[in-house]
């Protein structure tokens, strides 16, 4: 094994040395640039040892070039020899890298002659780079300067061709590894926005300029002073966390992953504030800075390569600069280095008023979608959305982690901003109903609000719901919206969830949830409005929050609910009465606890609240709210809606053709059933309201509700056959005089939890007994029945499903219900 | 040692996995699914745009436990799952011959 070298074994300390000097937080481009003349003293002396150089030199390129070293970046080195002699050029490189390699340093090295520089650098972009950033360090050090200078000159005779192979790489980096501007495990030299985009802006100023670097770039007027200034803060930044992320991981990884942030946070001196945890301020930090280069890059290369278009001038206004803004979002261009000097030297106020030019220039941004989102970003970047949108401020830069958002909160919110444009242009033709629901809503303006501050409240202090519809309601107002698209708007911000939460998490099987679905929503156009809000917010979610598996279950759910206001079973109105009614019945029954009467309310179909008087529903309370037994009969009787008829309420446990049995019961007990409204509440108890009459006296005594009751009890203990009862009964009476013709009808469009089956058919004793033992036998569950007497005719109205919960929309079985009633109907 | 498998409607999973917890079920395993049984796809209409929809969504739930437990998981399933309308779901049941973690290297029931 061969001695390490003097210097070798100085380098290898002093580097340590370094690395401890300062916290892993702290070495940004000062302790880059020392580490590079470390290097290079070690290679001066190594060169030295070898002796005569013949030629040679050796030449630091890349990141070693620039004189940025991180703690495992590769010493990246070029020896340049003239090609008299490639065995001593060979020999001589082993002797200095040897020694380095022996060490445990990674250097990446090439031999070449001049003419091999140029031709590598012709074909190869990185190549090209690498040697832009050269530096002698040590031997003949007359041949560098030449290479560069042919290398420049070659640029120079194409600037614009190689200005545009760095934005195409600049592209395929972004592909490759993403953007460090949002995503939460950044790779940060590659990345969109990390430091290979600053190093690329100097890189093209040796296309433009004489002088290197960035000052070049703004000499040449395409790179603003502002605009420098925060590259510079950026560069400075990402190497710091490069070297801090080198330093605790001993690894040259450049993927700032999850579980390296909480030391580096704590290393970079973040601590957790209210509402930001130090990761997520570090995190912040990153795509801060991030954006500003992206941001600038974009502009830089935009104008290098779009230069000669005329800026426009810019008036010094609110709504002036708004206006430069709605153009070049019209236009989908970058706005002019000389315009941007402009709207930055329009001197606005802190907080800018909504005039009502401001508003639409606003409004016409928001209407470019995709491209209005680019100079939205734009404003964004040099600080004046915040002081049109004050409540922008605490979603900008915010990371999320959770399984399902890639970006940060202000990402995400113009990218369903997009998203939402362009659903409305209709061109994703592959989500179903989206043409139909963008069709529906009038109010467009409405939904690119709605999208753009869904998220608002997501400030990471509580519920973002409520807190984002207060915050958005503020801004709104603010603005001067116009009442409606005021209201559409924040109506919006407050349901953004109600879609995918209930289609995820509930029954939508449940006729009464999506009643209630559609109260909250109230019309079909808001619904069509929710429902493009919550494909754009998944389409700006990232891939997991949209599949066809959610997108299924948020469509039936949009359907259904569609189809309940489409027939009026709820709406606006409907709506209101229901909370109306809920909130007499707390009052009427004041006396019990809140939660017990919010039990009652939820058990209850939204059907029996909507029809039943509040008195009566005051008086069943008590009959359904202690729990029911198998076989236990609860009745209420009292006085019917017109003298002579009685109001009873029968509460049993519901069960295959109880209706029938209550029926005949009544029947047998003497008793004429003028009508019949039968509900089931949520946990399956039979809630059975009629009206009736005696069926041979006008008064109707306690014995005959006792015996109604006796009947009913043996009949559901199985210890009496109605059926054998009420038919000996009716034989002992004369058959109705009316003769008109019974008549079944079956409709499954009606409803889409129920099939509907209407009977008419002349009055006569034990009529609705049979009717309902047929509907029994045939295993159909009785939901609902309406049933009314006219004039000797009567006419029932069943919700039915089978017992699976089907509705019955096979035909055999629809036509044996038609077949089985007509003939169980008639006289 | 079994692997039970258990595919049952979206909004039952909540319930499934409390009462899956509560019995001291240390772990399982859920996936967004979709396909069909008696309950067969059906058309949804929207403001008159008619779409076909073949599968119905489901979870499936999978859950690997030793020999004993099996009726035990499969009768809380059951219970925390059923509606008693259509649609419900299923549940099978199959030997698993080798168990791993991955992170100890422990095999077989150690590893549940």
């Amino acid at each position: 094994m061969s001695v390490r070298p003097a210097s070798v074994a100085r380098l290898l300390d002093e580097l340590r040395a370094l690395d401890r000097a300062y916290s892993a937080g702290h070495h940004g481009r000062w302790s880059a640039a020392r580490r590079a003349e470390l290097v290079d003293a070690c290679l001066r002396d190594l060169l030295a040892e070898v002796g005569s150089s013949n030629g040679v030199a050796l030449v630091a390129q890349g990141g070693y070039g620039r004189s940025e070293l991180a703690p495992g970046s590769d010493i990246d080195l070029l020896i340049l020899h003239p090609g008299a002699d490639p065995d001593g050029v060979a020999a001589l490189a082993e002797r200095v890298l040897y020694p380095l390699w022996d060490a445990g340093l990674t250097v990446g090295h090439a031999v070449r002659t001049p003419d091999e520089c140029l031709a590598i650098a012709a074909e190869r972009l990185d190549a090209a780079t690498a040697m832009l950033d050269g530096r002698h360090v040590s031997g003949d050090p007359a041949t560098w300067p030449r290479v560069r200078d042919r290398l420049v000159a070659g640029i120079r005779r194409d600037p614009r061709g190689f200005a545009g192979r760095l934005r195409d790489d600049a592209r395929e980096r972004r592909e490759r590894h993403g953007s460090v501007s949002w995503l939460l495990e950044p790779e940060l030299k590659e990345g969109a926005g990390g430091l290979r985009d600053v190093h690329s802006l100097g890189w093209l100023s040796a296309a433009v300029a004489d002088e290197p670097g960035l000052a070049g770039l703004v000499r040449a007027a395409v790179l603003r002073g502002a605009e420098r200034a925060s590259v510079e803060a950026a560069w400075e930044f990402l190497v710091r966390v490069r070297s801090a992320l080198h330093l605790e991981t001993g690894r040259a990884t450049d993927r700032l992953f999850l579980d390296q942030q909480p030391s580096i946070a704590r290393a970079m001196g973040f601590e957790d504030e209210p509402g930001l945890r130090a990761v997520d301020g570090l995190m912040r930090a990153v795509f801060e800075h991030a954006r500003q280069v992206e941001h600038v890059r974009r502009l830089v290369f935009g104008r290098f390569l779009r230069a000669g278009s005329e800026a426009p001038e810019v008036e010094p206004t609110a709504e002036g600069v708004l206006s430069a803004f709605a153009r070049v979002a019209r236009e989908g261009v970058v706005m002019p280095a000389a315009e941007l000097d402009g709207v930055e030297a329009a001197e606005l106020p802190v907080a800018i008023a909504w005039t009502e030019e401001v508003r639409e220039a606003f409004l016409r941004i928001l209407r470019e979608g995709e491209r209005g989102v680019r100079a939205l970003e734009a404003m964004d970047r040099i600080g004046l959305l915040v002081r049109l949108v004050p409540e922008w401020g605490p979603v900008r830069c915010r990371p999320q982690r959770d399984p399902y958002h890639r970006y940060t909160v202000d990402v995400h919110l113009l990218q369903a901003l997009a998203a939402m444009a362009e659903l409305l242009e209709g061109r994703d033709r592959a989500e179903p109903m989206v043409a139909e629901a963008a069709a529906a809503v009038h109010d467009r303006d409405a939904l690119l609000l709605g999208a753009l501050f869904h998220d608002i409240g997501k400030t990471g202090e509580g519920s973002h719901v409520p807190i984002g519809a207060r915050m958005a309601l503020a801004a709104f107002d603010r603005m001067g919206l116009p009442d409606g698209t005021r209201g559409l708007a924040s109506f919006l911000v407050s349901e953004h969830l109600l879609l995918s939460d209930t289609a995820t998490r509930r029954d939508l099987a449940d006729d009464d949830l999506v009643l209630d679905v559609a109260a909250r929503v109230g019309t079909p156009e808001r619904l069509a409005a929710l429902y493009l809000l919550t494909v754009a917010d998944a389409a700006a979610t990232g891939p997991a929050a949209w599949t066809p598996w959610r997108a299924t279950l948020i469509r039936e759910l949009v359907a259904k609910v569609q189809r309940v206001l489409e027939r009026g079973e709820m709406g606006a109105e409907t709506a209101e009465r229901l909370t109306e009614r809920a909130d007499a019945l707390r009052e009427l029954l004041a006396g019990i606890e809140p939660a017990e009467v919010d039990r009652f309310l939820l058990r209850m179909p939204r059907s029996y609240f909507l029809t039943i008087p509040l008195e009566r529903i005051v008086e069943h309370h008590p009959l359904v709210s202690a729990p029911i037994g198998a076989v236990e009969v609860r009745t209420l009787a009292g006085p019917g809606s017109r003298p002579g008829t009685y109001g009873l309420t029968v509460v049993a446990a519901d069960r295959p053709g109880l209706l029938s049995l209550i029926a005949g019961a009544l029947s047998l007990a003497g008793l004429s059933i003028l009508t019949a409204q039968v509900f089931t509440t949520e946990d399956g108890a039979a809630v059975d309201l009629f009206e009736v009459e005696g069926a041979f006296e006008h008064e109707v005594r306690e014995e005959r509700w006792r015996e109604f009751r006796n009947v009913l009890r043996r009949a559901i203990e199985g210890r009496l056959s109605l059926e054998h009862r009420v038919e000996e009964k009716r034989r002992r009476y004369p058959a109705p005089k009316v003769h008109t013709p019974v008549e079944v009808t079956v409709d499954n469009v009606a409803s889409d939890f129920f099939t509907v089956v209407e009977v008419g058919a002349p009055d006569r004793i034990g009529l609705l007994f049979d009717v309902t033992r047929t509907l029994a036998e045939l295993h159909l569950d009785v939901h609902l029945a309406k049933v009314a007497t006219y004039a000797g005719r009567v006419i029932d109205v069943f919700y039915v499903r089978d017992e699976l919960g089907r509705k019955v929309e096979e035909d055999p079985q629809v036509d044996e219900i038609r077949r089985a009633l007509g003939a169980r109907a008639v006289a | 040692m079994k692997l039970v498998v258990a595919i049952v409607k979206p909004f039952k999973l909540d319930e499934v996995k409390e009462t899956l917890r509560e019995m001291g079920v240390q772990g399982l395993t859920t996936t967004e699914v979709e396909g069909f049984g008696r309950q067969r796809g059906h058309t949804e209409v929207y403001r008159g745009a008619e779409y076909q929809v073949d599968f119905v969504p489901k979870v499936k739930v999978e859950v690997v436990c030793d020999d004993d437990q099996v009726d035990q998981i499969i009768e809380a399933i059951v219970k925390a799952a059923r509606t008693g309308k259509i649609g419900d779901g299923k549940i099978w049941v199959t030997p698993a011959e080798q168990v791993i973690r991955i992170r100890t290297g422990e095999m077989g029931p150690d590893a549940l």
